[in-house]
């Protein structure tokens, strides 16, 4: 198996007139992997895949997909990669399974519309018009569009955004489901679970630039964000003085001192010593939270700035 | 080979589930049709049905280069279906073909329907030269669709293909002699007639019809000439200019890439001026 990475991208940079989108940006993706780009609107996450996707010039830098420049070997790239873009439209009239067969045909391989409606939920929508469709159909044929040929390579932009709940939960099942056929996936998100939840790599990005990359775990890791920790006892623990904990930045009593809320850099050792003091109290425990930082905390401590602005 | 089949089969099919495509390829055409070949059917000062003929295809093929091809392409970029095939291997190259083909193909038959109808019902004789007239027609059809797909390549919004399509269109119908008789032009009017597109497409359709001409006619052969110029150099240029997505905007200098394409109709227009 090739160890080469599928997608190199180096000092990557794009210029619309005068407003600079992508400020040179560099990473790889790696074969089976499924990496993120996770930013607010305007970030430059769009930018970044229509470049790789050989559906924008590049300003700038360089950048290899599947071994190709999608500058310059566009034809050839687009026959190998399925992309899912952020709005995707289809001519109100035409049939479910029609599209499927017409854009197949556009490839030199393709898999049976057949096998591919069954495959998304589709099948018993095989002959409505794309018109009739619901949004959470219209977006599962737009991902079997991108998945027609085949593409051990495929470009999901904003996959659930704009999506009921429900709907996005059904997304996400689609794309653990392309996970574990190792194909490799390249995802934008504004949406932290999302990231957290399908990707291996995560690249945060913010006005044009990467400001942080690694998987979930390690972005996580490396937020000085405080840890969580929430105790719920049967007996109140007013009456004991509350240690020092190793490593505990704040502790805080409610709910008539049953509740008890830590913060802590080094949740782990904090809470086997809370636990510790909690037995030689006598105290019975009857509920433990642990709450890590999330994605969206290292955004902020990171830029400044949610997500969501 | 395969993506130009897909794209006409579903062309085909798309066109067909569209009402407005029935309204204006043969519905208001028919209208037009039976409305004066009440009135000037009989009329032998302007050739009878041959007229009422002549006009009821000028407005088919006017209408479905102009709005069918024109129009419907500007609509699928501005509604972003042509960014969806822009992901896709596919070039601009099957979709233009596409479009003119499916246009043939969706117009040919009524325009056999409207000459058996003008015959059976109206007494019109048979042209002499039947297949030679309908590749006449066809070379016409599958030009002002090209017209109309450079139109929409140059267009940068559906306002701005609107303006221009009916720049195009309504002063063909009105100076080509396909509604207002030739005979009723003269001076600058006359001139602008001779420069008019559709004008060589009605000189033949009628020389065809009433005089019983073919294409071997020295005229007729020019018209059908310059017509197949026109989608050579109709499809070339719109391949050119062709645009997937609405945040492509073209400038102001390449809409002067029109002018090329009806370079062939005003070579003609000066070659008839000159001539007197």
């Amino acid at each position: 198996m090739s160890t080469a990475p599928v997608i190199h991208v180096q000092r990557l940079q794009k210029s619309y007139d005068k407003v600079e989108a992508v400020k040179g940006i560099d990473f790889q993706v790696a074969q089976g992997e499924v990496f993120g780009l996770l930013g607010p609107n305007g970030a430059g996450k769009t930018s970044t895949i229509e470049i790789l996707e050989g559906l924008r010039p590049r300003t700038g830098g360089e950048a290899t997909v599947l071994g190709f420049d999608p500058d310059r070997q566009k034809q050839q790239l687009k026959d190998r990669i399925g992309v899912c873009l952020q709005a995707t439209n289809l001519p109100a009239k035409i049939r479910v399974q029609e599209a499927l067969e017409l854009f197949g045909s556009f490839y030199t391989r393709s898999l049976s519309s057949e096998q591919l409606l069954k495959r998304l939920q589709l099948w018993e929508k095989r002959a409505a018009f794309y018109e009739t469709l619901s949004g959470g159909q219209k977006q599962r044929l737009a991902l079997a569009l991108a998945l027609v040929n085949d593409p051990q390579l495929l470009f999901l932009d904003e996959p659930t955004t704009g999506l009921d709940p429900q709907i996005r939960l059904e997304i996400h099942g689609l794309i653990e489901e392309m996970k574990s056929e190792k194909r490799t996936v390249v995802l934008t998100t504004h949406y932290i679970e999302e990231a957290e939840r399908l990707c291996d790599r995560v690249a945060i990005i913010d006005e044009g630039k990467i400001v942080a990359m690694g998987t979930p775990r390690e972005l996580q890791q490396k937020s000085a964000e405080r840890s969580r920790i929430d105790i719920v006892t049967e007996q109140p623990m007013n009456g004991a003085a509350l240690p020092q904990w190793p490593d505990a930045l704040e502790s805080r009593l409610a709910e008539g001192g049953r509740s008890l809320t830590v913060y802590s850099s080094r949740p782990a050792r904090t809470l086997f010593e809370i636990m510790k003091w909690l037995d030689q109290q006598g105290m019975q425990l009857e509920d433990v939270h642990l709450k890590r930082p999330t994605l969206e905390d290292v955004f902020v401590e990171l830029t400044g700035k949610k997500l969501r602005d | 080979m395969k993506q130009y089949l897909a794209i006409i089969a579903m062309d085909i099919k798309l066109a067909l589930r569209l009402r407005a495509v029935i309204f204006f390829n043969y519905l208001f055409p028919l209208f037009f049709f039976f409305g004066f070949a009440k009135f000037l059917g009989r009329s032998q000062q302007l050739g009878g049905m041959v007229y009422v003929v002549n006009m009821s295809i000028t407005f088919g093929v006017l209408g479905s280069g102009f709005f069918g091809a024109g129009i419907r392409a500007i609509q699928e970029r501005e509604l972003n279906i042509l960014r969806r095939y822009k992901v896709t291997p596919i070039t601009p190259a099957p979709l233009l073909v596409g479009s003119m083909v499916t246009g043939w193909i969706i117009f040919l038959p009524y325009i056999v329907l409207l000459l058996l109808m003008a015959h059976y019902l109206y007494q019109m004789p048979m042209p002499a030269h039947m297949l030679q007239l309908l590749v006449f027609i066809s070379l016409g059809l599958i030009a002002f669709r090209s017209l109309g797909l450079v139109i929409a390549s140059v267009a940068n919004t559906m306002q701005e293909g609107t303006i221009l399509v009916q720049l195009c269109y309504l002063p063909m119908v009105l100076l080509s002699g396909a509604t207002v008789p030739e005979d009723t032009f003269h001076g600058v009017v006359k001139t602008i007639h001779n420069f008019m597109p559709a004008t060589y497409l009605v000189k033949g359709m009628r020389s065809m019809m009433l005089d019983g001409q073919g294409l071997a006619d020295k005229a007729n052969l020019a018209a059908a000439g310059v017509m197949l110029l026109t989608i050579l150099g109709g499809g070339l240029i719109s391949m050119k200019l062709f645009r997937w997505e609405k945040e492509e905007k073209i400038r102001g200098r390449a809409k002067l890439w029109v002018l090329v394409v009806l370079l062939p109709f005003i070579v003609m227009g000066v070659w008839t001026w000159w001539r007197g």
